[in-house]
């Protein structure tokens, strides 16, 4: 059933031009990241992973975070609009098939957004002239970052969920990812949702930063349960209102 | 009697405030039963607590013959089809693609789309956006959405709102149906009194959140029947007889108002009126205006 209800969801993302904010706003990190990069050459001696520390400086602090965000308010907007709450809630599913299959697609989506970002460094990389091809190290950084996304994704489907508004939710993930920033340099990061996607995806460093894979893991374990839990908690016990 | 829908003590809460108070609905199956009250009288939440959109505060729901609960909330509402409040719709959506979501979670075979969009004439606007549709157009689809996988309940709540006359007429005569042709039960809501005339078998009124009369339509006509209106050629004539037979009666606007008469008293009399060339040429009943029932009813509560 979770297959049914997830193709659903896929089928109510259809006609709208999400993918191409997808595709355009990425682009500003890769290219203020670059700019950075090409000023500050005297400094940055580590070719690709220098310009790696500018790339994810503007893309895992501004970035990221209010990408998944938009995705997650879409997803909700769908159903906040026009009393679909109503249908939504009366269709033969669980409430745990609906929560997991709209996390399906933000998870997804986590996934997708860093692979783009992948392109559009290697992309970037070899406009300001680097040599070869990225290091395969900076992929796994990148792919690790989308796990820490997935928290961030199932934070902001809740979020999207509570709060009706489109923008709400959006906002409160920029705060989130610079305060996650703050965090992750006071070392406070694996406590904080939106940290985990930085300090995943070595944000801002050269050299692999992430000191301990399992207490990542960890915090990566326990967000998730607790956000999904709380998602479908609230779809069980609180009163429709379309 | 076989009941889809029971309620016992159905009650909601709101801040300490009941708006829907001890409600024991009894829907018999394969029937239309007309939910009625005025506006905020408790109907939308009544229906939505059917349905499990809001937390029941207190009372208990039997559909089917089994006691809602959340284990077979499930097996329930796949036996479901409902529009509530208005219709929900996906506006970026087309007609079609809206009911291909609901018969893909409801796990319905394709062609059944055709077959409602059929039934409610939607099927020339089927690949046209949503939001592009009026209201009664939306009301349409939602229906359609409802009646996919022919579910045995049927919950409408005020489905002809937003429909011009003709559409009105038309989804009265389709859900008037639907007990004989598909065997549903359909329990639809309303605020206007001569709706339930043309659908339903069943009545039940709501008000303030009690439910303040529960029967067969019949039932409410008893209640509804007001008085015997005469319009005569020569009233001067007319009240001659009418006085002649000890009926009392009221001068209202050129018209003879009588308290109401058994149909063969009423035959009887208007021979005479005839014979004793009176000239009656009108005589109409005067149905009582849902206000007026609600009064008669409240104020005879004790005895329902």
């Amino acid at each position: 059933m979770l297959t049914a209800c997830i193709k659903t969801e896929q089928m109510k993302l259809r006609h709208s031009h999400l993918w191409l904010v997808f595709l355009a706003i990425p682009l500003l990190p890769t290219v203020l990241g670059a700019g950075n990069y090409v000023n500050n050459i005297g400094l940055l001696k580590s070719e690709w992973y220098s310009l790696w520390t500018q790339h994810s400086l503007f893309y895992a602090n501004f970035f990221y975070g209010p990408l998944i965000a938009i995705y997650c308010s879409y997803i909700w907007r769908v159903e906040h609009l026009n009393y679909n709450w109503n249908s939504l809630m009366t269709m033969p599913t669980t409430e745990r098939e609906i929560f997991l299959a709209k996390l399906f697609l933000a998870l997804r989506c986590t996934v997708v957004l860093q692979l783009w970002v992948g392109v559009l460094f290697a992309v970037s990389g070899k406009l300001v002239g680097l040599p070869g091809l990225p290091p395969l190290e900076i992929l796994f950084w990148l792919l690790r970052g989308s796990l820490g996304g997935m928290v961030t994704a199932a934070l902001q489907l809740v979020l999207s969920m509570v709060i009706r508004s489109f923008a709400l939710p959006i906002a409160i993930a920029l705060l989130g990812s610079v305060a996650g920033f703050l965090m992750t340099s006071g070392g406070y990061g694996m406590i904080w949702p939106y940290s985990l996607m930085m300090m995943g995806m070595n944000a801002n460093k050269n050299t692999d930063a992430l000191s301990s894979p399992v207490g990542f893991a960890a915090a990566l374990c326990v967000f998730l349960v607790l956000f999904i839990s709380m998602g479908i908690w609230y779809l069980k016990h609180k009163d429709v209102h379309a | 009697m076989d009941y889809m829908v029971e309620t016992k003590g159905l009650t909601k809460q709101y801040g300490g405030k009941e708006v829907v108070r001890d409600v024991d609905l009894k829907v018999p199956r394969a029937h239309v039963y007309g939910f009625m009250g005025p506006n905020g009288a408790g109907k939308s939440t009544t229906l939505k607590m059917l349905l499990g959109l809001i937390q029941i505060s207190g009372g208990q729901v039997t559909i089917g013959g089994e006691p809602v609960n959340r284990k077979n909330r499930i097996a329930i509402l796949k036996e479901t089809g409902s529009l509530i409040e208005s219709p929900s719709y996906y506006g970026h959506l087309t007609g079609r693609e809206n009911l291909e979501i609901v018969q893909t979670l409801k796990k319905v075979p394709k062609q059944e789309i055709t077959q409602v969009l059929k039934l409610v004439r939607m099927e020339e606007q089927q690949n046209k956006k949503v939001r592009e549709y009026s209201l009664g157009m939306k009301q349409r689809l939602g229906l359609a959405e409802a009646l996919l996988g022919r579910p045995e309940l049927l919950i409408l709540d005020e489905p002809t709102n937003g429909l011009d006359p003709a559409g009105i007429q038309e989804i009265r005569e389709l859900i008037r149906e639907l007990p004989g042709r598909m065997g549903m039960t359909v329990l639809v809501s309303s605020h206007l009194l001569g709706e339930m005339d043309q659908m339903a078998d069943y009545v039940g009124i709501i008000n303030h959140g009690h439910l303040i009369f529960q029967d067969k339509l019949e039932a409410l006509h008893e209640h509804s029947r007001g008085s015997l209106r005469l319009c005569v050629m020569n009233q001067t004539a007319a009240l001659e007889i009418l006085k002649r037979e000890g009926i009392s009666c009221n001068r209202e606007e050129g018209a003879l108002e009588l308290p109401r008469l058994a149909d063969d008293a009423t035959a009887r009399l208007i021979g005479k009126l005839w014979e004793g060339g009176a000239g009656v040429y009108r005589a109409e009943e005067k149905q009582k205006s849902l206000e007026e029932i609600f009064l008669s009813l409240t104020g005879r509560r004790g005895s329902l």
